[in-house]
């Protein structure tokens, strides 16, 4: 290929380093993954809420969310803060930057799934003498979990694809943020990046394989 | 098979087989243009004026090597760990692009002597006390990423043992870092730092020291077999110094004074 001979041991040397990087890729998405699930289902209370209000906040955050890139998102919540006094570290800038992207899709994703839940269980579950919340934290929100649940694991793809923007914010722990260190003192460029390449395919394949696996499981009628 | 059939064979052979043996420089002169990759944030070396067209001592540079290949030059925007990549695939001929000239890379690519030599600066945010270079233990500090001064300053902040390091991605997103008050301290070529002080586009921000590290030679780029291009602008940077265009384009770029020495006593190239 184009003038360039690969130099297959020298950057195999590093891949303990950025195995390491891959397990903190991993964790900022799946913390980011437990926020934005938590706030999600904040979100899609406020539409359910009835209040004005509570629904506009909701929806103002799902349009930021979704219709700007994630690359802006994780860029403001550093120096847009920033400019305001709160400084947040690479590592937490990207964790919120993420959490805030998916707690938008996810958002969506739960309200698309609630569609799919006739209203007639809510006024069953209300006959029986449920609460309004008890209705939807025991009848609503278990099924509408279940018929997310594969929308959510795109979303946890999305996530760990997602950390390779931390860059912009200057974190250098993960996957990507080693990679690129390991590059500028290398010049290694595509040893490296095919290896993290890789990396990156083995974990998103297996976080989709296990969900399925685990769907498989939890799911059965 | 008779001889008078192998002779305007062999003929035709040869004359087939000749540019096949171009190399990048025939390539550079045949095609007309020089494609060079200059990162453009990263004043006084490379940026862009107010109508968006590329300027700096890089630019200039690289115009002049044009000049001197007889063809038109081609500038191409790169971050700095996109110049290797703009290079392998072919995107660009050479990058004139203050690359520092480790052993390392040079495994890689191909280093011309240097054409200059940056000395580096610590900038600090005026909030924070610090009197010379070794206030930094302990800080968080930043520089850009893939740079001389950043692989320092990251070896630094491991051998203290204390601290933070972080690698943003361009000097303008450090610069801004440090203003906000982010970052601690930097550490930057004394150029840029000027620069960066006086433009007022940062607040908030003083230079402290000079960094103790050895100067930070750079060298123009190629793929590293290109010899016959790497002779080449050998002898073109040699004749920058010894035609005075050097100190020329030293005085329109960065301003008063003598420009770096490029040679180091008491050993051959």
């Amino acid at each position: 290929m184009f003038n360039y001979n690969f130099r297959w041991a020298q950057a195999m040397a590093s891949l303990p380093r950025m195995l390491e990087g891959a397990l903190v890729t991993l964790e900022v998405a799946l913390l980011s993954m437990v926020i934005g699930i938590s706030i999600a289902i904040v979100l899609t209370l406020f539409r359910l809420s009835g209040s004005r209000i509570l629904s506009a906040v909701a929806a103002t955050w799902v349009e930021i969310a979704r219709n700007t890139p994630a690359l802006f998102q994780i860029y403001m919540v550093h120096f847009g803060l920033g400019g305001f006094g709160i400084h947040l570290s690479p590592y937490l800038s990207l964790l919120i930057g993420i959490a805030f992207n998916n707690a938008g899709y996810l958002s969506e994703n739960f309200r698309g799934a609630l569609k799919g839940i006739p209203e007639t269980q809510t006024r069953s579950a209300r006959s029986l003498g449920m609460t309004p919340i008890a209705a939807f934290r025991y009848v609503v929100m278990p099924q509408m979990l279940r018929i997310s649940f594969l929308p959510m694991t795109n979303q946890m793809v999305w996530a760990i694809l997602m950390t390779s923007l931390g860059t912009v914010v200057a974190m250098n722990t993960d996957l990507y943020g080693v990679t690129s260190d390991l590059n500028a003192r290398t010049f290694r460029t595509f040893e490296l990046f095919a290896i993290a390449a890789m990396i990156f395919y083995l974990i998103t394949k297996t976080v989709t394989l296990s969900a399925r696996l685990l769907a498989a499981r939890l799911f059965r009628y | 098979m008779k001889i008078k059939h192998v002779v305007p064979g062999l003929v035709l052979a040869a004359a087939l087989a000749g540019p096949a043996f171009a190399d990048k420089l025939d390539d550079i002169i045949s095609s007309g243009t020089l494609r060079c990759a200059v990162v453009l944030d990263f004043p006084p070396m490379g940026s862009r004026d107010e109508s968006n067209n590329p300027v700096g001592f890089d630019v200039d540079y690289c115009n002049d090597l044009a000049a001197a290949l007889g063809v038109e030059a081609e500038i191409v925007e790169t971050t700095f760990p996109e110049r290797i990549p703009a290079l392998m695939s072919g995107r660009v001929d050479v990058a004139v692009a203050s690359t520092s000239d480790t052993l390392e890379r040079a495994k890689t690519v191909g280093f011309s002597i240097p054409y200059y030599a940056f000395e580096n600066a610590v900038v600090a945010n005026e909030g924070v006390e610090m009197t010379d270079w070794e206030g930094m233990r302990g800080k968080t500090v930043g520089a850009t990423a893939g740079t001389y001064e950043a692989i320092w300053l990251e070896e630094k902040v491991t051998e203290w043992g204390e601290g933070e390091f972080r690698p943003y991605q361009n000097q303008a997103d450090v610069f801004l870092a440090l203003s906000q008050g982010q970052l601690d301290a930097t550490v930057s070529t004394v150029e840029v730092a000027q620069a960066n002080v006086a433009s007022g586009n940062f607040p908030g921000i003083k230079i402290v020291d000079k960094a103790p590290m050895v100067p930070d030679y750079v060298a123009l780029i190629t793929l590293r077999e290109e010899y016959g291009l790497i002779n080449y602008m050998n002898l073109f940077i040699n004749q920058q110094v010894r035609t005075g265009r050097y100190a020329e384009l030293y005085a329109k770029w960065v301003g008063e004074g003598e420009p770096a020495d490029l040679t180091v006593q008491g050993v051959y190239r």
